[in-house]
């Protein structure tokens, strides 16, 4: 679905991602782990279209989006659950998640609303609230439930458990648990590397702008490196 | 006494309304660009000017020159986005601010060169005066006020009820996750643009008909509809409704129980008292 080649990102002159080849297949669950500054983010970015890469390839569903326009990204059923979560704070939770489906809005999305309500009854609670005056874990509910609201063919989420209660980030699992469930083919980045290797069929770790390894998530989690160097063994 | 006060209450409406449609699109276009639009003020002289030109010269009717005049205004507003201000979207914000001068200096030459240095009056049918338990209200000025009402209330629900203004409050809140939902900020800025400019043009049309169109008039257009700005708060649409009757009002009883001389000095120091009690303004939330 999602085949990534030799993929260069920089900041200017500077190249922060050498050269990274990665694919996510229909259905599957794929982490990115690694340390802070790896380029994990700069690459999700890139897939979305709010960077242009240097060079390399990214096809989408046999169509090459490298370099497309973010909005036409989304449009091709590519939904992003930002790092920091970047909701409409000054909107309404209802609006928030109306303008997540903001792709399909010449269809009806009434049954896609509820689902959602259903899924975060919390939400539902909140439905007229400015999104902003959440707490930070409803806050990602409202993010994660946004970028569901697409129906994507592949839901990127960049550290969802980012700075939320410690008590929160196990109902963060369970809902990337329920996704996966859902079938939703899942992008995933996060910091919390048990919790990746958790949710995660196959993960890749990078370091420094580059693939070191990749595998399994029992694999990579039973990798001696891995152990030492994120899951604190 | 209080008839005087009711008289003063409608007369500044119906300015306050006038700055009110100016102030709409100031607010809206700060809201996504985070520029001030100097020329707003020219473009609705270009609007009023080019209705009196579409009603004098081409003997067209004064409500489908009105309508022809918004139109242009909303071209004239694509053009200007696209021309002056998408080159510098990702420039230092000194950039726009200099074309924002620059281009308010070229509109209102070419309005000069187009239409003439003559100040003109709309002609308007409108001339009954109606009298209601003596509170004197010239029929003009009910249309004036009724059509600004019509056009903030159309604009406040395009903006708050349909899908393209939720586009705009989006990338006005936060321009890369508008992104990622699917939103061409390219086709918002163009959108904000033209309405904006639309609206500008109605208020100088307005404007034109109750006193003249003029070449300094467009500058005191603006600041007051950057004064409304400050009143309100910067990019929010209640604040520009609250702000502009507000001006307007204060004005009308500063020239009715003070002086006509001190109206624009007792309305700006209405706007330094707001400054100073609640510096973001009185319809933006304290919390951003």
């Amino acid at each position: 679905m999602l085949e990534v080649s030799d993929l260069r990102i920089g900041y200017g002159q500077v190249e922060v991602v050498h050269g990274v080849s990665f694919n996510v297949r229909k259905g599957e669950c794929v982490a990115l782990i690694g340390p802070n500054g790896a380029g994990k983010s700069t690459i999700l970015k890139t897939v979305c279209g709010l960077m242009s890469p240097l060079g390399g390839s990214i096809m989408f569903g046999g169509r090459s989006t490298a370099g497309e326009p973010g909005h036409r990204i989304a449009g091709l059923g590519i939904s992003m659950c930002p790092e920091g979560r970047q909701v409409f704070s000054e909107m309404t939770v209802m609006e928030n998640l109306q303008l997540g489906a903001y792709t399909r809005r010449r269809s009806s999305i009434k049954d896609d609303l509820d689902e959602m309500m259903t899924l975060f009854p919390r939400l539902r609670e909140r439905a007229g609230q400015d999104a902003g005056t959440l707490s930070g874990g409803e806050q990602e509910m409202v993010a994660i439930a946004r970028a569901l609201m697409a129906r994507p063919k592949l839901c990127i989420f960049d550290e969802p458990s980012l700075g939320i209660a410690p008590r929160v980030v196990d109902e963060i699992e369970q809902t990337l648990l329920a996704i996966k469930a859902r079938g939703v083919t899942i992008l995933l980045v996060e910091q919390s590397v048990s919790m990746a290797l958790r949710v995660a069929d196959r993960g890749y770790v990078i370091e420094a702008g580059l693939i070191v390894l990749e595998g399994s998530s029992a694999e990579l989690a039973g990798n001696k490196n891995v152990q030492n160097a994120y899951l604190g063994f | 006494m209080l008839i005087d006060f009711i008289q003063q209450i409608f007369n500044g409406l119906v300015v306050g309304s006038i700055y009110t449609l100016i102030a709409l699109g100031l607010t809206t276009i700060f809201g996504i660009f985070g520029i001030a639009h100097f020329a707003h003020g020219s473009v609705a002289m270009f609007g009023g000017y080019l209705t009196y030109f579409l009603i004098s010269a081409l003997g067209i009717g004064l409500l489908p020159s009105f309508i022809l005049a918004m139109a242009a205004g909303a071209l004239l507003g694509i053009v200007l986005e696209r021309v002056a201000y998408y080159p510098v979207r990702n420039a230092p914000p000194i950039n726009s601010f200099i074309i924002a001068l620059g281009l308010t200096l070229i509109i209102e030459k070419l309005n000069l060169l187009a239409f003439g240095v003559d100040q003109v009056i709309i002609p308007t049918p409108l001339v009954n005066v109606i009298n209601v338990g003596g509170v004197t209200m010239p029929e003009l000025r009910i249309y004036v006020l009724a059509i600004a009402a019509i056009l903030v209330i159309g604009m406040t629900l395009l903006i708050q009820r349909t899908w393209i203004g939720m586009a705009v409050r989006a990338v006005a809140q936060n321009r890369a996750a508008a992104v990622l939902m699917g939103i061409n900020v390219n086709s918002v800025s163009m959108f904000v643009f033209a309405l904006s400019s639309a609206l500008g043009v109605a208020a100088g049309v307005l404007v034109g008909a109750l006193f003249a169109v003029a070449p300094g008039v467009s500058s005191g257009l603006v600041i007051k509809g950057f004064a409304v700005l400050i009143l309100g708060g910067l990019g929010s649409i209640p604040g520009a409704i609250v702000g502009g009757m507000l001006l307007g009002v204060s004005e009308a009883f500063a020239a009715a129980f003070v002086s006509s001389a001190y109206k624009d000095v007792i309305s700006f120091l209405l706007m330094i008292l707001v400054l100073l009690v609640r510096p973001e303004g009185l319809m933006r939330r304290s919390s951003r």
